[in-house]
């Protein structure tokens, strides 16, 4: 039989092909949008997605000059790094006790703490105004802390257990006869040897604070506490029209730092994502 | 000085029995292995001693002071685990240290003692290193390091050398052992392996079902057998069991017969005879006590271990080291009826 035999060259020449469309397909808005940044706000229209005759730094001197944005991003850094040290505060003593511990109700509170997780935000965006209202915590970064720690608690608590409970109880009982006490073990043995997954979990609630749209939204009405989520769309309204070179340009300021961090531990990431549905 | 004992202790989770009255008096200095198959309960019995599990009744004794109610940290015991649980973000001389540190060992001895501990395990040059970049030895010896860095009251080890090949295994159950002696500490030794436990033990206590078998120098249990259980689990190739009939001071079973024995039992009975105690005779002899047919042939270089079916039964005989034969012949084997053992048939206890 004429057998039809791919070298490994022409396996390897598809398996390229097919990646590479993803990337590009992946990629294409990315650099497309970073071209509409770099041009002319006259040539935004152009039908071509990647179009640089005249390089223009006019959005970027603009979103600099003509808005707060150093005040926005430290805004986002400001609210989403303080969101990340309460989850962890939060998340690792409560991840210990889920991962370790048997009581009562034990898997309830798990659950618990995952299901806030499957509720749409919009139920509580009401609720939660007035809550904030109430604290004086509006328009506040504050307030865009606790919100932010709040949406991500569980996911991080969860991801934490999950790398927790994949520790040899060994390890535990060899500290104990060593002489150390639980606040010790938690802190010398078990958050090192967790760490990949604290790292992970960071992470991800970073993205998703950075990302978080429709509470900042709520909580920030003016520019005193306005993030990147929000001052993106801000650019949308007012009597200059659509800006769109300096939307795509905020947009790209807001992708950069999530990228490299993602590529940085990606190999973690992945882990943390499957949340150890599949035992390692 | 470390004198342990336990006195009527039980371990039950819920309706599930893991530990049922063990009482066992472990004298200093003495190294006392805990031998079992898995699930017998002697880990079990091991984290009470340590503190880890706490035990539903009975009392853990240390030198006279009843240790139930204080926790495992305040406990002066070194524990050693089968999977070595080395911290695996701490350096080798860090993890040996680690013990150290948390009992407030002044700083200006700790350098001098780590070094000390590693160096008697041969681990002086790996102190740099991470767990992760030693082999299973290396890291268990580690483990053992860090027993032994503060001379703790009472060493516990937990089937330690179970995850080691065989050819290691054997080197550090030597070093083990000349450890304990050379620092005199008390140890209690858990293992499945009966060799580990008869080369070892000053004392092995043999349980089963979370109860004791029998306790008892490696000696007397491996010639004085309390019952089939500990009969056939010491021994390598374990003793044979035959069921038959004894009247009359004759055994007799399919193609055996032994006759003449001074044994005050009449009916049912199990015969127990160590393969070491059977010697195959010519064919022509006429003083024998069964015949078997050859089941399999295996030569180990210094002895040949011989298969032979008799009846339903197959039985296990240790062979000269230049026995050769071929499958399906007939074979003539003798017993030492100086070392026959008998078991009641229904329970398994030893008839003496």
């Amino acid at each position: 039989m004429a057998s039809v035999r791919r070298t490994k060259s022409e396996n390897l020449f598809i398996r390229y092909l097919i990646l590479g469309s993803w990337a590009l397909f992946c990629l294409g808005p990315v650099i497309w949008f970073l071209s509409i940044g770099f041009r002319p706000r006259t040539e935004i229209i152009t039908p071509q997605p990647i179009y640089i005759s005249a390089l223009s730094l006019d959005a970027w001197h603009m979103i600099w000059s003509d808005w707060p944005m150093a005040k926005y991003l430290r805004n986002s850094v400001a609210a989403i790094f303080g969101s990340v040290v309460i989850d962890l505060a939060l998340a690792i003593p409560a991840a210990y006790s889920l991962a370790r511990y048997k009581y009562r109700g034990r898997e309830d509170i798990g659950f618990y703490i995952l299901s806030t997780r499957m509720m749409a935000p919009a139920i509580v965006a009401i609720p939660i105004f007035f809550l904030f209202r109430n604290m004086g915590l509006l328009d506040t970064i504050w307030a865009l802390m606790l919100i932010y720690a709040a949406i991500n608690l569980s996911i991080v608590t969860w991801i934490i257990r999950s790398y927790m409970t994949d520790i040899p109880k060994e390890l535990e009982d060899a500290a104990r006869t060593d002489g150390a006490g639980d606040l010790r073990i938690l802190w010398e043995i078990i958050i090192p040897a967790v760490l990949p997954g604290v790292i992970t979990a960071a992470v991800i609630a970073m993205i998703f604070a950075i990302n978080e749209f429709l509470f900042t939204l709520l909580i920030a009405s003016t520019p005193d506490a306005y993030t990147m989520s929000v001052a993106l769309a801000n650019f949308t309204g007012g009597s200059d029209g659509l800006i769109y070179n300096a939307i795509a340009l905020v947009a790209f300021l807001a992708f950069v730092p999530v990228f490299l961090v993602v590529i940085a531990i990606q190999k973690h990431l992945s882990r943390g994502l499957t949340m150890g549905a599949v035992k390692g | 000085m470390s004198r342990i004992q336990l006195t009527g202790i039980q371990k039950k989770w819920g309706a599930v029995w893991g530990v049922r009255d063990v009482n066992i008096d472990i004298a200093d200095e003495e190294l006392l292995v805990l031998l079992g198959p898995s699930g017998c309960g002697k880990t079990t019995t091991m984290r009470m001693i340590a503190g880890l599990e706490d035990p539903t009744e009975g009392e853990v004794i240390m030198d006279g002071e009843v240790m139930n109610e204080v926790d495992a940290r305040d406990r002066d015991v070194a524990m050693v685990f089968q999977g070595y649980a080395l911290y695996p973000n701490m350096t080798i001389y860090e993890n040996i240290r680690f013990p150290l540190r948390m009992r407030n060992v002044p700083i200006e001895d700790q350098d001098r003692l780590v070094r000390r501990a590693a160096d008697m395990v041969e681990m002086g040059d790996y102190l740099e290193r991470k767990p992760g970049a030693l082999s299973g030895g290396q890291r268990q010896r580690a483990a053992l390091a860090r027993a032994v860095v503060r001379e703790p009251q009472v060493f516990l080890m937990d089937e330690p050398l179970s995850n080691l090949d065989a050819k290691l295994r054997q080197a550090m159950r030597v070093q083990i052992k000349h450890l304990q002696r050379q620092l005199k500490i008390t140890t209690v030794y858990v293992t499945h392996d009966q060799i580990e436990a008869m080369t070892l033990a000053d004392r092995i206590v043999i349980m089963q079902g979370g109860a004791i078998q029998q306790i008892g120098t490696p000696n007397e249990i491996y010639s004085d057998p309390a019952n089939t259980f500990v009969a056939g689990f010491i021994g390598a190739p374990p003793m044979n069991l035959i069921d038959g009939e004894i009247k009359n001071g004759n055994f007799t079973s399919t193609l055996i017969e032994v006759s003449g024995l001074s044994i005050d039992a009449e009916g049912p009975i199990k015969l127990g005879v160590r393969p070491e105690d059977c010697a195959v005779v010519a064919a022509k002899s006429k003083s024998y006590h069964m015949t078997g047919e050859v089941y399999g042939v295996e030569p180990t270089g210094d002895m040949t271990y011989l298969t032979l079916r008799v009846g339903d039964n197959n039985l296990e005989i240790k062979a000269d080291r230049d026995y050769r034969s071929e499958l399906g012949l007939t074979e003539k084997v003798a017993f030492d009826t100086e070392r026959l053992y008998f078991f009641e048939a229904q329970s398994g206890q030893r008839v003496r």
